[in-house]
């Protein structure tokens, strides 16, 4: 028996030693020129499930100060995108991952348990919602339902008297004039890479700025290839649609997971967050936002962040990493960034103007939590810059640890307030500042 | 006094459990493998990839419950009764199942590098164990117990 102890002891000890310490802190990650540490291999690959315990009614996300937050909406099914409209109506989808994903390996099974503890027990809508505020006083006091029993929807878009619909499997349209609270009968412009696997199967969804093409992000169907080549046809990428007939091309490629779908304002430049690559690092490989270049290939799975070698990738393409584009901006490793809103109305003071905010969901796949805030990315000219600030924080509770909300999208209503859309707090938070009070923005980085 | 001898205590209907479970990891850990060498030779078709997973996962699984009633065999002998060789056969059993954790491990890693070159080589080493093992366990099946018997 002492030879039995002994040997499992030293299997233990074998064990421990293989899991690497996380590397932190992640501050070289973030902003235009992050530095990035070198790959590694895990026998146990990190991870951090914040349990998702909601808001109380009492309790709101933190702002700073100059700044307040209050409840545009609570009580939903996993708000997961917002849209607000001219009229002041505000659409809001309600989604959960459509679960076609089978066990195809051991990890799998793992894996659902593991990520499924970080969901909220609430079933999601899987619906649109119409919320409107009638007194003008920041609260949505009247709810309709738009549309429902979609296969879940993520992004969505309008174009003139048109309501597009991103599900996961199809993008729809619906006539509907802003104003009414109900749609007519839909029909699909364009069938998506749904099923069978789905792993990323969020579908965002905008309207170019003059409304003649629709751009879709459509996510990879794995981390890194692991289910063959083969499953990423059409994945990891930037559809360009007609909405018109539904013709489509792909407009950019190489994205793993691309959401927050944007132009910036006064410009043709379509910006997209990027989810990137897991387990190679706690502080690999940051998330990023970036604008997308027509023709452009941003690396997955061949390579990360422009031209670094993903050596799990077989075989490998050294004509296609050559090619890959290094993105913008980094967002920081692992924080999920789902929401993109070009800051813009004359709401917002001067340091929030011109930049972005940004709604990272938080992470999953490192030791020690990330994102899980609304960031606000300062631009100079027409390039982001600086350090990522964090505007709507509070999301995880400091004593417990536990999630009581997780941001995903982000948007600027009519009076040029923020909107977050919160899938664990089940709420649509809206930001405003404080007139009178002054407002800090020193970044707390 | 025909009982003193080294025999299997952990039995159903005489047959010992030991002896029935070892055929799984034997055939899982051969058949990973196999679908590692598959996996390489293909370049990569993910199928050979899931095979070796699987087979690694119930090998394993089926490797410690068998292990368990070996164990069970072998501590219900009296002292004097146990011979070097199943104390060979368990160290070598402790090193398979190591083994054998680990690559399940490396093996559950995405793309290439969960089977090329670090989990190929662990499921070489296994084999080689498995070897040496299932050599030394067939001694005393049918070495060592028909021994103590006449």
């Amino acid at each position: 028996m002492k030879r039995a102890r002994l040997l499992m002891a030293l299997g233990a000890t074998l064990l421990a030693s293989a899991c690497s310490k996380p590397q932190f802190p992640a501050e070289e990650q973030y902003g235009a020129n992050p530095r990035l540490p070198e790959p590694q291999q895990y026998l146990f690959p990190p991870m951090g499930i914040a349990n998702p315990v909601g808001f109380k009614a009492n309790e709101t996300p933190n702002v700073p100060s100059g700044f307040a937050i209050k409840a545009f909406a609570r009580n939903l099914h996993a708000p997961r995108r917002v849209l607000p409209l001219a009229n002041g109506d505000v659409l809001v989808v309600e989604s959960g991952g459509p679960g076609f994903e089978p066990v195809l390996r051991p990890k799998n099974i793992v894996y659902k348990i593991v990520i499924g503890k970080a969901h909220s027990p609430v079933k999601p809508g899987n619906r649109v919602l119409l919320l409107r505020d009638t007194n003008g006083d920041g609260v949505a006091d009247q709810t309709f339902v738009l549309v429902a029993k979609l296969t879940s929807p993520f992004g969505i878009t309008t174009i003139g008297n048109t309501l597009y619909v991103a599900a996961t499997n199809a993008i729809w349209r619906y006539p509907f004039t802003p104003g009414a609270t109900s749609v007519g009968t839909g029909s699909i412009v364009t069938a998506l890479p749904g099923g069978p696997i789905d792993h990323h199967w969020t579908k965002d969804l905008v309207a170019s700025p003059d409304g003649s093409k629709l751009y879709v992000g459509i996510g990879s169907n794995s981390n890194i290839v692991e289910g063959g080549l083969e499953a990423e046809h059409n994945r990891a990428a930037i559809w360009e649609v007609d909405p018109a007939n539904g013709a489509h091309r792909l407009f950019a490629s190489g994205l793993r997971n691309p959401n927050g779908l944007s132009f910036r304002p006064g410009s043709n430049t379509l910006y997209a967050v990027v989810n990137e690559r897991d387990e190679i690092g706690n502080n690999l490989v940051p998330d990023y936002l970036t604008s997308v270049k027509e023709g452009g290939h941003y690396g997955w799975p061949w390579s990360y962040y422009g031209q670094h070698i993903d050596i799990r990738v077989h075989p490998q393409r050294p004509e296609m990493v050559a090619k890959a584009i290094s993105p913008d901006y980094a967002l920081g490793p692992h924080v999920a960034a789902l929401g993109v809103a070009f800051s813009s109305g004359a709401l917002m003071p001067a340091a929030f103007q011109g930049g972005a905010f940004v709604g990272e969901h938080g992470s999953w796949d490192r030791t020690v939590y990330n994102g899980y805030e609304v960031v606000y990315v300062p631009f100079a000219g027409d390039r982001p810059t600086g350090k990522p600030v964090p505007f709507v924080t509070g999301f995880i509770d400091a004593k417990s640890g536990d999630a009581r909300g997780r941001p995903v999208g982000v948007a600027m209503d009519r009076q040029g307030a923020l909107l977050v859309a919160d899938d664990v707090g089940h709420a649509i938070w809206r930001v405003t500042p404080v007139t009178g009070v002054g407002i800090k923005t020193t970044a707390t980085r | 006094m025909t009982t003193t001898g080294f025999r299997p205590h952990a039995t159903i209907g005489g047959v010992p459990l030991h002896a029935m479970l070892v055929p799984f990891p034997i055939v899982c850990f051969t058949g990973a493998l196999l679908a590692d060498i598959a996996y390489y030779n293909s370049g990569g078709q993910v199928q050979w990839a899931n095979f070796a997973e699987w087979l690694l996962a119930f090998g394993e699984l089926f490797g410690a419950v068998a292990a368990l009633f070996g164990l069970i065999d072998l501590l219900r002998t009296p002292r004097g009764a146990r011979p070097t060789a199943a104390w060979f056969h368990f160290a070598g059993s402790a090193t398979l199942l190591t083994l054998g954790l680990f690559n399940n491990l490396v093996h559950s890693r995405d793309g290439w590098t969960g089977i090329v070159p670090m989990g190929l080589t662990l499921s070489v080493l296994t084999v080689i164990a498995l070897v040496v093992t299932g050599f030394l366990g067939h001694r005393l099946a049918y070495v060592h117990q028909r021994g103590a018997r006449s």
